[in-house]
């Protein structure tokens, strides 16, 4: 839903890639020309202040959605109705939620389900996206001409309202509804990025060299395919991680997506805009709200620092 | 550019076709797993089965292909019977009804207006500012524009529609009070309501559309401005600077024909998240357009409604982007006689 | 021409510098007198000296050849010229390119689009990137005439069809609404030339005009550019890797190595007796029918980084003849006197090479 479709064209080769016909044929130009770009790519990012600081606000977030106890000492479960929606003040930082519970607490373990759904899903559409494209790419004719022709067709349906559709028809929503809906929706991104990549790669000669010298296919495409097709979809996987985290709090906004008792940033920030316009009640929508666009724009800006990082023809 | 026309056209007839399968497809996959929606209209209420069936029947959901109990492939059926008679059903118009017997047709065009407004205010945003952002951005990379470009459209891009809108009606309402109190007049006032008001169609969607054509205007923005970088590196730029065209015409004429067709093709794309946003920024803003008919069929359960309105808009969109292919050929030359 | 430390002279830079101005043009003036040019592009990983003190001058009707490989500097050479280096990071840092005794480089920058097409024009060398591929050949040849002759579109669109014609298209009507991606590689550098042509400028700079292109199509360019310096008596200067290009078509030579001139000759004296270790390799290393099945010379390594320029003759490194002194010592152009190319040729020979007499001699 948010810039993921930009990720650019950075799996193609350079012409650099075609002079490696004189090499001997086997492990070498691969892997030794992976290694020297993530080299680069690594020295270039930890002097990236962009990076180092979304890396930092990433692994915050995520040591929250893994161990929240780290953060806060209180328990997001003790909460008081009578205290629902008191402001800031009285050891309550951050004020109560509509619930009565600590917000600070309630957002810390919120975070729990909204990282969840946002990598489940990720790891979903990574998984499929690679699997399917390499089936396309790499064995072509049909099987390429099928999955080309669904790719199409998914991606043109627009995103939010196949999700809104698909979810309107679950009566309760459970988080993997959210997760498997993200996945039927997203995978396709995946798939043409590798399959582009596939492409590439399977007719580089010391690919045809590995070939004629007996390799197998499973061993071309973990020795060879992968490694140059694995730096786009990293970059993309990071910044889908931001926009299925922001997914999340739509769906859970319009209804679709997560419902209380989960308590995730979605079904806080929907409390919060529900209330957010009465006065004195902003913070119900702001706290939420504040975390999950800090988290989003962590994800976006570690994906854009990659991509930046990775893509050599920007050097 | 006719042949390309035909191409297109012919293009267009399965697209369609492999939309609805899909969306036809997950629909039936999503009762049979789930139960029929139906049964989720009484929501805890136990219906009487004669109730039960006739609501099953005002959804068209009683095929009994959805019922899957005791079918080993289940929900794996795709219900092929079904589809082709679905297909026939839109062929003709006929998207069904409500639950109190409204046609979905008749729902959809009585609210397409106001959303048709609200779209154009926000494509025109997206495309105007979001152009001469990106252009002005391009123009000095690295620039101080460059920069605070940069950082608005990330940000624009991180921060969900719902709670940017609900944001710009929270800073609205304090300043239209001030300027109520100072006796603003009331094109004014309409023009900063934070809900869609009856008497302003247009001033009162303002605010709200700028908030739907943000999204795409930071897309926009950062296409426009990569697209410009790199045609400003290009060789024709050089040859149009050494042929001694001034400044102005070799980044207005020659660049910026050139760096529009990524725009361009990517408008279709970005009137998808339109329509999703529509749905967000009329919940928002209480604008009784379609999105609106969406979430209330979502609040009451009307699945099918819901997936009815949905084909409607998907055919729509499918629409629009056969349009903005056309446009595109009129754009790039080198298109047009493949 | 020894000095290279004239960057003192150079144009004073900012806003309240004077302006030559392009009226005052001397008729009797050498046509185009390039003197100690320098260029350099600002990049992240420093200085890179593009074009480095680099002087040679053409008269009407004379076509000077630059010849070396590719990143020593002779296209940015000829982008300077014209005054089109992207800047930044590219920026000229010295010297005077004299058009009839009037310095380019200190031109307003209206004054200087003003001469670009009508004075000076420029073929580029891939004429499918060149040329804009959204708009008509049409559109982009009656540009020229609309901007500079304030003419009307009907005028231009004829003005057009002439020039096509001109350079030989075929149906040149009807092919003057095609766009570029629907020319043959050949027939698109003519459509590059007519454009260049197009005000009748006095000085041509052709920047590898023949390289993207087939073999049998590079020999109708070439006839075709030589037959149109000659009839319109221009002054061309041909930038171009070829040897066997340069053969044809050039009166002299200057040969370029790491952003600077080498050596300098009339055409015939370089094939004979080349004075400069780079140009007599340059020579070696072109096939050779009659030595078919021996060894090609290749020469051996890179030219130098031109961030990191080392100290004494730039060629030192790669030539067979340095010495100590090579290392140490940068050479200037040696007037050169060969027993076949001492005064006879219109140009005075220049070697930059401390041994040239040993090169010469061998």
């Amino acid at each position: 839903m948010t810039d993921i479709q930009s990720a650019g064209p950075l799996g193609q080769p350079g012409p650099l890639h075609g002079e490696a016909t004189s090499l001997p044929p086997g492990d070498g130009p691969s892997t030794e020309r992976n290694a020297s770009l993530w080299a680069d790519a690594w020295r270039e990012l930890i002097r990236n202040p962009v990076f180092v600081l979304s890396s930092v606000a990433v692994l915050a977030v995520m040591s929250m959605a893994l161990a929240p106890w780290l953060w806060t000492s209180l328990d997001p479960q003790d909460c008081e109705i009578e205290l629902g929606r008191q402001g800031p003040g009285g050891g309550h930082f951050f004020g109560m939620t509509k619930d009565g519970c600590d917000m600070y607490a309630s957002v810390i373990y919120g975070s729990r389900p909204s990282i969840a759904v946002a990598v489940l899903a990720t790891l979903g559409v990574v998984l499929v996206g690679i699997l399917t494209g390499i089936l396309a790419g790499y064995y072509g004719r049909w099987v390429d001409a099928i999955i080309s022709r669904v790719v199409d067709i998914v991606m043109g349906l627009p995103f939010l309202l196949g999700a809104i559709t698909l979810l309107a028809l679950w009566r309760k929503r459970e988080w993997y509804a959210v997760v498997a809906v993200l996945i039927v929706l997203g995978w396709p991104l995946v798939t043409r990025i590798m399959r582009a990549s596939v492409l590439a790669t399977k007719n580089m000669d010391y690919v045809q060299a590995a070939r004629s010298l007996g390799a197998s296919d499973l061993r071309i495409i973990t020795r060879h395919v992968l490694p140059n097709a694995i730096a786009p979809v990293i970059v993309v996987a990071t910044i889908a991680l931001g926009s299925y985290v922001a997914a999340e709090a739509t769906l859970s906004f319009l209804g679709v997506g997560l419902r209380p008792p989960t308590v995730s940033w979605g079904v806080l920030i929907t409390h919060g805009t529900q209330w957010a316009l009465s006065p004195g009640h902003a913070y119900l929508l702001l706290v939420p709200a504040g975390l999950l666009v800090v988290t989003v724009l962590a994800f976006i800006l570690m994906g854009d620092a990659l991509r930046d990082a990775l893509d050599p023809k920007l050097r | 550019m006719g042949r390309y026309v035909i191409r297109r056209l012919l293009q267009f007839i399965p697209t369609v076709v492999g939309a609805f399968f899909l969306l036809h497809y997950m629909v039936s996959a999503g009762i049979q797993l789930r139960g029929n929606p139906a049964r989720a209209f009484f929501g805890e209420r136990t219906p009487s089965p004669e109730m039960l069936a006739a609501v099953k029947r005002l959804f068209n959901t009683d095929d009994p292909c959805l019922a899957q109990e005791g079918n080993p492939l289940h929900p794996f059926n795709p219900c092929l019977g079904l589809f082709v008679e679905r297909m026939g059903n839109v062929a003709v118009g006929d998207f069904g009804t409500d639950y109190r017997g409204r046609l979905v047709t008749d729902i959809f065009l009585s609210a397409a207006p106001v959303t048709l407004r609200l779209a154009l205010i926000a494509i025109l945003t997206e495309i105007g500012i979001g152009v001469l952002a990106g252009v002005l951005a391009g123009l000095r990379s690295g620039g101080f524009i460059d920069y605070v470009v940069k950082i608005s459209t990330v940000l624009a891009i991180a921060i969900p529609v719902f709670v940017l809108g609900r944001m710009v009606q929270l800073s609205i309402v304090p300043f239209a009070r001030w300027l109520r109190d100072n006796g603003a007049s009331d094109d004014v006032m309409g023009l900063v309501a934070v809900t869609y008001k009856l008497d302003y169609p247009w001033l009162s969607l303002v605010i709200p559309g700028i908030v739907l054509g943000v999204l795409g205007l930071a897309t926009t923005a950062r296409l426009t401005r990569t697209s410009l970088m790199e045609n400003l590196r290009a060789d024709y730029v050089r040859t149009a600077t050494a042929k001694g065209m001034p400044q102005r015409r070799v980044i207005g004429v020659h660049t910026l024909r050139n760096s529009l067709i990524p725009v361009v093709t990517n408008l279709g794309y970005s009137f998808g998240v339109l329509l999703g946003g529509a749905v967000v920024t009329e919940s928002i803003f209480n604008v009784p357009g379609i999105g609106g008919v969406v979430i209330r069929s979502v609040r009451f359960n009307e699945g099918p409604v819901v997936v009815s309105m949905v084909t409607i808009l998907v055919i729509v969109y499918l629409v629009v982007n056969l349009i903005v292919d056309m446009l595109y050929a009129v754009l790039d030359p080198r298109i047009r006689y493949d | 021409m020894t000095n290279t430390d004239t960057t003192a002279t150079a144009a004073p830079k900012g806003r309240g510098r004077r302006h030559t101005r392009l009226a005052d043009v001397d008729p009797s003036a050498t046509l185009l007198d390039v003197r100690d040019l320098k260029v350099e592009f600002r990049t992240r990983y420093g200085i890179a000296r593009a074009v480095n003190g680099v002087s040679f001058s053409v008269e009407a009707g004379e076509t000077l050849a630059i010849l070396g490989e590719s990143g020593c500097g002779k296209s940015v050479t000829a982008q300077a010229i014209m005054g089109i280096v992207d800047s930044p990071p590219g920026f000229v840092t010295g010297g005077e390119v004299r058009y009839r005794g009037v310095d380019l480089l200190k031109l307003s920058r209206q004054e200087r689009r003003k001469a670009r097409a009508d004075r000076l024009a420029m073929i580029f060398q891939d004429a499918l990137s060149a040329l804009n591929p959204v708009f008509s050949v049409g559109f982009q040849l009656g540009e020229v005439f609309r901007f500079h002759r304030g003419m009307s579109r009907a005028d231009a669109r004829k003005k057009a069809i002439e020039l096509l014609d001109l350079v030989n298209i075929p149906a040149a009507r009807q092919r003057v609404s095609d766009y570029p991606h629907q020319f043959s590689g050949g027939m698109r550098q003519r459509v590059m030339i007519a454009m260049a042509l197009a005000l009748d400028p006095d000085v041509l700079i052709a920047d590898e005009p023949t390289t993207a292109l087939d073999v049998t199509v590079q020999a109708q360019i070439m006839n075709l550019l030589a037959e149109l310096q000659r009839d319109l008596n221009m002054g061309m200067i041909l930038i171009t890797h070829d040897m066997g290009v340069v053969a044809d078509v050039a009166d002299k030579i200057s040969v370029m190595y790491a952003g600077k001139v080498v050596e300098r000759a009339d055409v015939h004296d370089i094939y004979a007796d080349p004075a400069h270790p780079y140009t007599k390799a340059l020579l070696e290393s072109i096939p050779r029918v009659d030595l078919k099945g021996q060894q090609l010379n290749v020469i051996k390594g890179l030219p130098p980084a031109l961030t990191d320029l080392p100290r004494g003759c730039n060629f030192a490194p790669r030539c067979r003849y340095a010495r100590d002194r090579c290392r140490e010592d940068t050479p200037h152009l040696y007037q050169v006197t060969t027993p076949g190319g001492d005064g006879s040729g219109r140009t005075p020979r220049g070697s930059a090479c401390h041994y040239w007499e040993e090169v010469v001699a061998q």
